[in-house]
């Protein structure tokens, strides 16, 4: 149960799709003009990625990874499927979209006009695939928390949207620059939205224990690759003047 | 002295007038206007006269923040030379404290500080406004006065520049300039210096005037703050007593440590109607809500001594609020008109969930024992989406009460029938 509670809150505020792992930016500027539209993409994309994040762990656990298959039998054992995620992932995303869009289409028209391209685009959405790529590559292990994790980063990226929407309705008057408006000031906003949302970084996991061991890591691993730039720099030096003494030697 | 002062004042107004049209002329009106009160009407369109200008809203604010600024000063001193020489065994205000020692510290580090906010942020608004060809906006008046009280004492002056700099374009004049900016430019500012030079704001050292230079040296000297202490499970070696809490006897950010001026502005925002009572009660009710479930899990057993979390988490409820920026995030920065939640019950919302974050940044998020920046313009991202669907909801209510209504016909007096509308 805790696991559950931490992996749901995780994933909406820490991981958060939009803020921390910037997936999904595609239809979240494009469609975060008017709340109400927010909402309803917002909505759908919670629901595909409930559904599709269990299925692709269905599909991970018995078919994908390595020894996955042998349930099939004992000489199945070796196979190991794992480089074909990305189709078969894709391949159960463009499904279950094109499902969201015929139940969309015929039970509110009027959602389904205002999404627009953005509905079936969903299937290209890199949430929605980063989703079941992050299940697979964080070794989620039961379907309860795969379905657990598809439920809480939709939820997540829907809070973005809903976020901005309103910030974008709230500022539709105002006298913005002419060459930021549009797209513009919707970059500086999610970045300023991002500051925010800093908040919960490094969160749960104990910030202060981790990130200096971190730091000198990379303290060391930049004076390594300074130093070896240097010396790549002398090489490069050393040869141009070789070349250059060739050339006037000739 | 009148005489020289009208001659000045007269002089500017040549001087504007002979800049009337021109680029410059935002620049000339704003000096007019921030030194003396303009005597000119205008002559167009219809006016509404009241008193409470943006101008006096502003010089509001900043009334309520000198008393800050003057304990600060102090505070800067006195957390030296404790530092040094050790607290004072038998504290007396006017021996230990109110000293010329302890002030000259305060205007020699805070003094620049201000100067240094002021003069980058004023100057970026008037080449935004010469640039833009509008009139300079107060709405620097504020936010110049809070970023010296919200930074540690050792802040680098041109570190401060930067930052300013940055909240100011970034923050408020992409956006249109005063009053259409979505985050608080002070918390930007905050922010900024946080997460691009987070040596500088954080650890025991930057807290106390010269500690930094001092650190290494035989003379060194260090001054963690409570909330630094409580977040490395170190309260038994914390010599801070309640009302050394109060009144603001301790190390911190330059002007957030007394919560007693802090309360005392608060109290003079909301009787001059400038500030919302209701984002700041609902603040403190947020923060003492969550404060209470973390004494519970602790008077529950269900984390041990051993837990990083031990430490904050044990912290009796109410005492989060007299220590760290609580009190001074929830008075002059949850309040801001601005960026804060607008409708009334959205206000609620908006402070209750403003003090609940804060206090549970403070004690999940040992990397920022400072949650209440953060949690602010967290709120501040989050304030349109909640006035939206307050907005909504009354429309959705009146709706209902509008469908419910029956309107009876006149009768034969030709008295109208009361409505019969059904109070949702």
């Amino acid at each position: 149960m805790l696991e559950h509670i931490e992996l749901f809150f995780k994933s909406i505020f820490i991981d958060n799709m939009v803020f921390a792992v910037f997936l999904g930016m595609c239809s979240y500027l494009a469609v975060s003009k008017k709340v109400a539209t927010a909402v309803g993409l917002g909505a759908a994309v919670i629901f595909v990625l409930a559904v599709t994040v269990p299925l692709n762990w269905l599909l991970d656990q018995y078919l994908l990874r390595d020894g996955a298959l042998v349930w099939l039998g004992p000489e199945y054992t070796d196979y190991n499927l794992s480089f074909l995620s990305f189709i078969l992932f894709i391949a159960t995303i463009a499904t279950m979209v094109q499902l969201v869009e015929i139940v969309v289409e015929k039970f509110s028209p009027s959602l389904y006009n205002s999404l627009g391209i953005f509905l079936p685009l969903i299937a290209v959405n890199c949430a929605i695939l980063g989703g079941s790529l992050f299940m697979q590559s964080r070794d989620i292990q039961t379907l309860g928390l795969a379905f657990n994790y598809g439920v809480s980063s939709g939820i997540g990226w829907f809070l973005a949207i809903l976020a901005i929407a309103a910030i974008r309705e709230k500022i539709r008057y105002s006298n913005v620059p002419a060459p930021l408006r549009g797209l513009g000031i919707t970059f500086i906003i999610t970045g300023l939205m991002g500051i925010g949302f800093q908040s919960f970084g490094g969160m749960l996991t104990g910030g202060d224990e981790a990130a200096p061991v971190k730091e000198e890591q990379q303290v060391v691993n930049d004076k390594v690759s300074k130093i070896e730039k240097k010396e790549l720099e002398k090489k490069d030096i050393e040869e141009k003047e070789i070349s250059y003494n060739d050339t006037i030697n000739n | 002295m009148s005489d020289k002062r009208l001659t000045f004042k007269k002089r500017l107004h040549i001087l504007k007038h002979h800049y009337r049209g021109k680029k410059m002329a935002p620049a000339f009106n704003a000096l007019h206007t921030f030194l003396f009160a303009p005597d000119e009407t205008t002559h167009s369109g219809s006016h509404v006269r009241a008193a409470d200008d943006l101008k006096r809203t502003m010089n509001t604010v900043i009334m309520a923040l000198v008393p800050v600024l003057i304990f600060s000063m102090f505070n800067a001193g006195y957390q030296h030379y404790s530092a040094i020489n050790g607290f004072p065994q038998d504290f007396s205000l006017m021996n230990d404290f109110l000293t010329w020692d302890n002030f000259w510290i305060g205007i020699i580090k805070v003094l620049p500080l201000l100067v240094v906010s002021y003069g980058v942020g004023l100057l970026v608004e008037f080449i935004f406004a010469v640039i833009k060809g509008h009139e300079v906006e107060e709405g620097y008046l504020v936010t110049g006065m809070l970023v010296p009280l919200i930074v540690p004492i050792d802040t680098p002056l041109w570190m401060l520049a930067v930052a300013v700099v940055f909240g100011v374009v970034i923050g408020k004049e992409v956006f249109g300039g005063t009053g259409m900016n979505i985050l608080n430019p002070a918390l930007t500012i905050r922010a900024f210096l946080f997460f691009a030079y987070p040596t500088w704001m954080s650890g025991d050292k930057v807290w106390v005037y010269q500690a930094v230079e001092r650190a290494g040296g035989p003379d060194a000297i260090s001054g963690e703050t409570i909330l630094g202490y409580l977040a490395q499970n170190k309260a038994a070696e914390m010599s801070y007593s309640v009302s050394d809490m109060f009144f603001g006897f301790i190390p911190g950010s330059v002007g957030e440590t007394s919560t007693f001026l802090i309360l005392l502005g608060g109290l003079f925002l909301i009787f001059s109607k400038i500030a919302s009572w209701r984002i700041m009660l609902s603040a403190v009710i947020g923060s003492l809500v969550m404060g209470l479930v973390f004494n519970g899990v602790v008077d529950a057993g269900w984390i041990g001594e051993t837990s990083k979390f031990y430490g904050l988490m044990s912290f009796e409820f109410w005492k989060h609020l007299i220590v760290g920026g609580l009190a001074f995030g929830i008075v002059y920065m949850a309040t801001d008109p601005v960026t804060g939640a607008q409708t009334n019950r959205g206000k609620w919302f908006y402070g209750f969930f403003i003090g609940f974050l804060s206090v549970m940044i403070r004690v999940f998020n040992p990397a920022y024992p400072e949650g209440v920046f953060l949690a602010i313009l967290l709120m501040n991202v989050f304030a349109p989406t909640i006035d939206h669907y307050v907005v909504r909801g009354n429309v959705k209510r009146r709706m209902k009460r509008l469908k419910n209504a029956t309107i009876l016909p006149k009768d034969s007096e030709g008295k109208a029938n009361e409505l019969h509308a059904e109070t949702v």
